[in-house]
């Protein structure tokens, strides 16, 4: 940026610091119109309480003992959010030449600096990051500052990959911690926010940098272990290790929907790997697949087998059997009959 | 000696402090970070990058931000 251009961004972030510290007092009224809000709930409740009380009605009572409960509940957070906003010791919105001087320093803090007074932006490029040797390229901060007044609702600046390299089962997630171009502050949170409010615009940019520099293994939205994914053996989908299935028999990662669970052991298989009971076509692993029919060598699961015999093969030697006894009844005697006795001359 | 001593590690509080006079800055990060080590943070006097050995002056911005910050998933 040239002298021109640095006094011109200078206005604008001086501008937008102002309304930033209105905004604060706003915001401050709005958290407080909502704690009065709270109790005078809690003081309806309470009139509620002593008119169930003198006629005598538990149920109601206890009713509105609940309410007011869950209502105190709420108290201390509203109190809390309140208080943080009143503590603020009130920062004069800096002069010309401070934010002139922040805005030079950033240039050497920082390659390349971009002030766009058409889009009210003021943008930082970060050298490119790596985390355990996973590559994220480099990011641009972007302090959007006609938003810069929203700082207590959300956050003004985005966070945009420049040579994405987004995490294979979301692309919104550029980094571990940034996810549709929004960062999540987490340690840093406060000092980012105690930078803006004071116009200290070289530490705004160096905090989220050194945030993006940071690997956060308890809480990204994706982890580095999982960033590439894993591909499904069978139909190519890419999953994260969490939701991938591993065959028992080939170790191929496998996914939900293409993974088999063999009927006789339980154990996962891919689909290159599965069997199928030719009885009942139900799944089976390699190992459970050796069991077959001892007459017919049918591939068969336990459930289908029968002393060793497919349905089949099982019905047809009963048949067998039945034939073999009946014909062996019919060559046999019947001693019932009477007997022709010759009776001598 | 008054200086403007700008933490960003946590709060991120800049308040005006006393320190000796004839104070290096390695001095002044020993004394207000025990236990840290200096490589871990960006150590800027009135913005500019300065040395270990620089001696602080009257009214000196001393500006602390670390390098490494934990972000999180919302």
């Amino acid at each position: 940026m040239n002298d021109k251009e640095l006094v011109r961004a200078a206005g604008m972030i001086q501008q937008a610091l102002g309304d930033l510290r209105k905004s604060r007092y706003l915001e401050c009224m709005r958290q407080l119109n909502l704690f009065a809000c709270r109790l005078q709930d809690l003081t309806r409740e309470s009139r509620k309480l002593g008119l169930a009380i003198s006629h005598e009605w538990p149920a109601a009572s206890e009713q509105c003992c609940k309410s007011i409960d869950s209502q105190l509940n709420e108290i201390p957070y509203s109190s809390s959010k309140l208080q943080s906003l009143l503590d603020r010791r009130q920062k004069e919105v800096p002069k010309l030449s401070l934010i002139v001087a922040e805005l030079k320093s950033l240039q050497e803090e920082f390659e390349d600096v971009e002030f766009k007074g058409q889009e009210s932006s003021l943008s930082v490029v970060t050298e490119p990051i790596t985390l355990d040797e996973v590559y994220f390229g480099p990011f641009r901060v972007l302090l959007a500052l006609d938003k810069l007044g929203e700082l207590y609702h959300k956050i003004p600046y985005y966070v945009i990959a420049e040579e994405p390299h987004p995490a294979a089962t979301d692309e919104a997630i550029t980094h571990p911690h940034v996810s549709n171009e929004v960062l999540c502050e987490g340690d840093g949170a406060a000092a980012i926010r105690a930078a803006l409010e004071e116009g200290r615009l070289c530490d705004f940019f160096s905090l989220v940098r050194s945030i993006l520099n940071t690997y956060n293994p308890d809480s990204p939205y994706v982890a580095l272990s999982d960033w590439d994914g894993v591909a499904c053996y069978d139909c190519g989908y890419v999953m994260d290790h969490e939701s991938s299935y591993y065959c028992s028999h080939c170790d191929n990662a496998v996914c939900d929907e293409c993974s088999r669970v063999c009927t006789d052991c339980g154990e996962v298989v891919c689909g290159n790997c599965v069997s199928h009971c030719e009885i009942c076509d139900r799944s089976l692993c390699p190992n459970c697949a050796k069991t077959k029919c001892s007459e017919c060598e049918s591939v068969c699961c336990e459930s289908c087998l029968s002393d060793g015999l497919c349905p089949e093969c099982k019905e047809e030697m009963e048949n067998e059997d039945e034939e073999q006894e009946t014909q062996t009844t019919d060559k046999t005697p019947d001693t019932n009959e009477p007997k022709t006795t010759i009776v001598g001359r | 000696m008054r200086l403007l001593f700008i933490n960003n590690d946590g709060g991120g509080f800049a308040d005006y402090i006393n320190v000796t006079e004839g104070m290096t800055v390695e001095q002044f990060f020993k004394e207000q970070m025990p236990g840290r080590k200096a490589e871990d943070y960006l150590i800027r006097v009135n913005r500019q990058p300065v040395p270990r050995d620089y001696v602080l002056q009257e009214n000196d911005r001393v500006t602390l931000t670390p390098t490494k910050i934990e972000g999180a998933q919302q």
